[in-house]
């Protein structure tokens, strides 16, 4: 009975962490129809800020709290004039992707600085806990719990009482009507962006403390929770958003009660999945009334693609197909092997987030189901490895389209996080179901490829063959798009309603492309696993499905060609220059956000 | 009715507007008068709504100019070109649903630092629409579409301004409230604010305005005294042409 009412009380006092990260989203959605990826940047920011206050600087507990929330602060105002304002004009999905690319910066210019080993954050109070009912309470709990109360009252007062706030709502429920009655919109917008990031950053903060450890890879799951709580309570609903993050916090905290840790991030992801499907306005709002925004509108902006003449291609696939035959090293040959692996998962990628539109931030999932997939029937059922990563291509194919398939209702955004959160089941669900995926141990001794009988060891030959497969996907993906079934995904993209009228199943063709697209991800995840020999629930991470994302937007949305050479482009520039390993995802997050400023059609042009 | 002084308000010159390929205005033209209702007909898809947001500058004209009050206005954003005294009573009203009746009325003194005029303005607004001192605290977005007026009306008048730009104040109202409504302009105008709205209704807007300018897919092709145009029969051909809309 007693551990019943504590976890209670650690749900409540998780859900006020949550609740400071969901308020800054809710503001944000609120005013700007945005859903701020890089939300959990700032709280890791902010976490950081408050170790060098606490560790280095020895700065007393209120001044921490001044100290990060105010770094903080500023960090949300660069974000928003320099990041977002110059997006103001673009396509909606822009500034989603430009907060992507915000949040990789960020996270790895914390690493960068302080190394990604974790570090613990003593929250200088007594350690000491109160009795309380049946259960117990300490004083981090009561200091989490008034930040929180706190942080709303004064949200309240300003929203309620201050030119400024009335200025905020007015802007969130029209935002051409605001500026009509003489609201200065940017100014609306960096007031929300500096409340949201000063929330964030002493979350940040305070879930250091709680648990005396703070890492970089509290950044994703900080955004992914917050998404969850505000998504649950109502899209830009800054109450709703309380309500959600408490609500989040007590699932996570019961389920974690009855399952176990492992399970934390399972019911949140669940409980996503399901409000986006069943209720996507969130719980607090009667279902009949219309989503606060259409949220349409993609990513692919109106252009000419770059015409490649076929001798030119025919030339370039001689050309690579011929390389392994000169002495080159076998480090080229690595680095283009894993260009090709690329390669394909951006062909699935550029088809469903290109031609069909459904930017999927959940990708890596499909090389996950790919690879066990391959690995598993090649280990336990000894299937010879070829046909094992056909299998993993049919198995990601048919799994991956049933478990995407709840979001093909949603647009958008809601599709972004629709399929963050599956990719992360995925996962979850790998690291989780022990009997059949090993869990947390991971596949080692995955046999090498093979092909009748030969294994394909030596590096050239495992070259030939990725090669080879990839060159065949792009040509079935290229007949597929001149085909008219190309035609109805670009007619889907451009606008559903009208596509629905004129009799197209969307259901039907947004599976069409992720059977196709899901057969080449898992292709590629299959090959991986063998080439690897050894694969666990972290191989194909969130940052593999952006990096796909980054590559097919470089190369061009919908653009078979671009997807490759934005693959080469993406994996071989980076060799070239030998640049560090801790540096690349900076440059693809760079590279994303420029492209997102200066060419959003890519280098080869959107089809 | 007639003012001696027709020194214009606000004047639209040469003004081309385009959206992406598509041209919207050609050398559209058009004065206010102060203190005159200028009202601007013409059926959908003539670029009456344009209109109104090239003054706003919510759109930007390719060229052509803008005065108000002698001034240019291109360049300026929104909020600033409120500032100089232009208030607006947009299409379909766009209150803020969510908020109260009193915050929405309030929320057109934005511009405004002076609380204790403020606060006697509402009262004022209150004497001049009786009906919404019962509403004061309901959301904005429960009241009827004839209410919603009022407080877009009342809401505009909350920032004293020199001169209300109105589209369409009549759309979607019953009779009883578009004869209220046509009073109320009149009213507004009688204490020397001009006004300048853009109607597809073409007797009623008629019967309030002093000068009216009809605009044809993106031209004007008849402008003239109200009283004038009334009787002219190419006002019904300019809407029986270039419009689907009856």
């Amino acid at each position: 009975m007693s551990s019943w009412l504590d976890y209670t009380i650690n749900g409540l006092i998780v859900g006020n962490v949550y609740a400071l990260v969901a308020v800054g989203l809710a503001l944000i959605f609120g005013v700007s129809r945005l859903i701020n990826f890089a939300q959990g940047s700032i709280y890791l920011v902010g976490a950081y800020i408050g170790w060098v206050a606490v560790v280095r600087l020895h700065t007393p507990l209120p001044l921490t709290i001044i100290v990060v929330a105010a770094a903080a602060a500023v960090v949300g105002l660069i974000i928003e004039r320099f990041g977002l304002r110059p997006l103001q004009n673009s396509v909606r999905i822009a500034p989603l992707l430009a907060t992507i690319g915000i949040s990789f910066v960020l996270d790895q210019l914390v690493m960068l600085t302080f190394s990604p080993n974790p570090r613990a954050l003593p929250s200088q109070l007594p350690d000491v806990r109160f009795q309380l009912g049946g259960g117990t309470i300490g004083p981090l709990d009561l200091l989490i719990a008034g930040v929180g109360l706190t942080s709303a009252l004064l949200l309240f007062v300003f929203l309620r009482y201050t030119k400024l706030g009335w200025a905020v709502r007015a802007t969130a429920q029209d935002r051409d009507a605001a500026m009509q009655m003489g609201v200065d919109v940017n100014r609306v917008n960096q007031a929300v962006f500096g409340i949201a990031a000063a929330l964030g950053g002493v979350s940040g903060m305070l879930v250091g403390m709680y648990y005396n450890q703070i890492d970089t890879a509290m950044s994703l799951q900080a955004t992914l929770k917050g998404v969850v709580a505000e998504v649950v309570g109502g899209a830009g609903n800054v109450p709703g958003a309380v309500i959600g993050s408490l609500l989040l916090g007590l699932v996570e905290s019961y389920g974690v009660a009855i399952l176990g840790t492992s399970y934390r991030n399972l019911f949140a992801f669940l409980l996503l999945v399901v409000v986006l499907v069943l209720r996507p306005n969130g719980l607090f709002v009667s279902a009949r009334q219309a989503p606060p925004e259409p949220l349409t509108g993609t990513f692919v902006a109106p252009s000419r693609p770059v015409h490649i003449p076929r001798l030119v291609l025919l030339v370039a696939v001689a050309g690579f197909a011929l390389l392994p035959l000169f002495p080159v090293s076998f480090y080229v040959l690595q680095t283009l092997i894993n260009a090709w692996l690329l390669g394909m998962l951006a062909l699935s990628l550029t088809l469903v987030a290109g031609t069909m539109g459904q930017v999927s931030l959940g990708h890596a999932a499909l090389l996950a189901i790919g690879a066990y997939t391959s690995a598993l029937l090649s280990l336990t059922l000894a299937v010879p490895t070829g046909l094992a990563v056909i299998g993993g291509g049919l198995m990601s194919a048919a799994l991956g389209t049933l478990l995407i398939s709840p979001s093909f209702r949603l647009r958008g955004h809601y599709v972004s996080i629709a399929t963050l959160a599956i990719g992360e089941i995925v996962s979850l669900v790998i690291l989780n179901w022990e009997s059949v995926t090993r869990g947390p141990i991971g596949i080692s001794g995955i046999p090498p490829l093979s092909l009748f009988g030969y294994d394909l060891i030596s590096p050239s030959s495992v070259y030939w063959f990725s090669l080879a497969v990839m060159v065949v996907l792009a040509l079935l993906q290229g007949r597929l798009l001149s085909s008219h079934l190309g035609r109805s995904f670009r007619a889907i993209r451009d606008d559903d309603i009208a596509a629905r009228a004129y009799g197209l199943s969307l259901n039907r063709y947004k599976s069409l492309a992720f059977i196709f697209g899901g057969f080449a991800a898992g292709i590629s995840g299959g090959i991986a696993a063998h080439l690897y020999s050894y694969i666990n629930h972290e191989t194909f991470n969130t940052q593999q499905s952006i990096l796909a994302l980054t590559v097919v937007i470089l190369g061009g949305l919908g653009n078979v060609v671009g997807a490759i050479a934005g693959s080469v482009a993406l994996v071989g520039l980076p060799e070239l220059f030998r640049i560090a390993a801790e540096y690349r995802i900076l440059i693809y997050g760079i590279v994303l956000l420029l492209l997102v400023r200066f060419r959003p059609q890519g280098l080869l042009g959107t089809i | 009715m007639i003012n001696t002084s027709p020194e214009p308000l606000l004047t639209l010159s040469n003004v081309n507007t385009f959206y992406g390929q598509a041209q919207v205005h050609f050398d559209l033209s058009i004065t206010v008068s102060r203190g005159h209702i200028v009202c601007l007909l013409g059926g959908n898809a003539s670029g009456k709504s344009t209109t109104m947001k090239i003054i706003l500058g919510l759109v930007k004209p390719r060229s052509g100019e803008v005065t108000f009050d002698g001034a240019s206005l291109i360049g300026l954003s929104t909020p600033q070109i409120v500032r100089r005294g232009i208030a607006s009573v947009p299409e379909a009203r766009r209150l803020f649903a969510d908020m109260s009746v009193r915050e929405n009325i309030l929320m057109g003194a934005f511009v405004r630092n002076d609380r204790e005029a403020v606060a006697q303005d509402l009262d004022r607004m209150l004497t001049l629409f009786p009906k919404l001192g019962q509403r004061l605290s309901q959301r904005a977005g429960s009241l009827s579409g004839g209410e919603q007026q009022m407080v877009a009306m009342a809401r505009a008048l909350m920032s004293r301004p020199r001169m209300i730009v109105m589209d369409e104040p009549t759309m979607g109202l019953s009779p009883l409230y578009v004869d209220r409504v046509l009073e109320l302009i009149r009213s507004i105008n009688q204490v020397g604010v001009s006004v300048f709205m853009v109607e597809q209704n073409a007797s009623l807007a008629l019967e309030i305005a002093h000068e009216a300018y009809v605009l044809q897919t993106g031209r004007i092709v008849l402008s003239g005294p109200a009283r004038a145009l009334k009787d002219d029969p190419r006002i019904r051909d300019a809407y029986l042409g270039g419009s689907e809309a009856a």
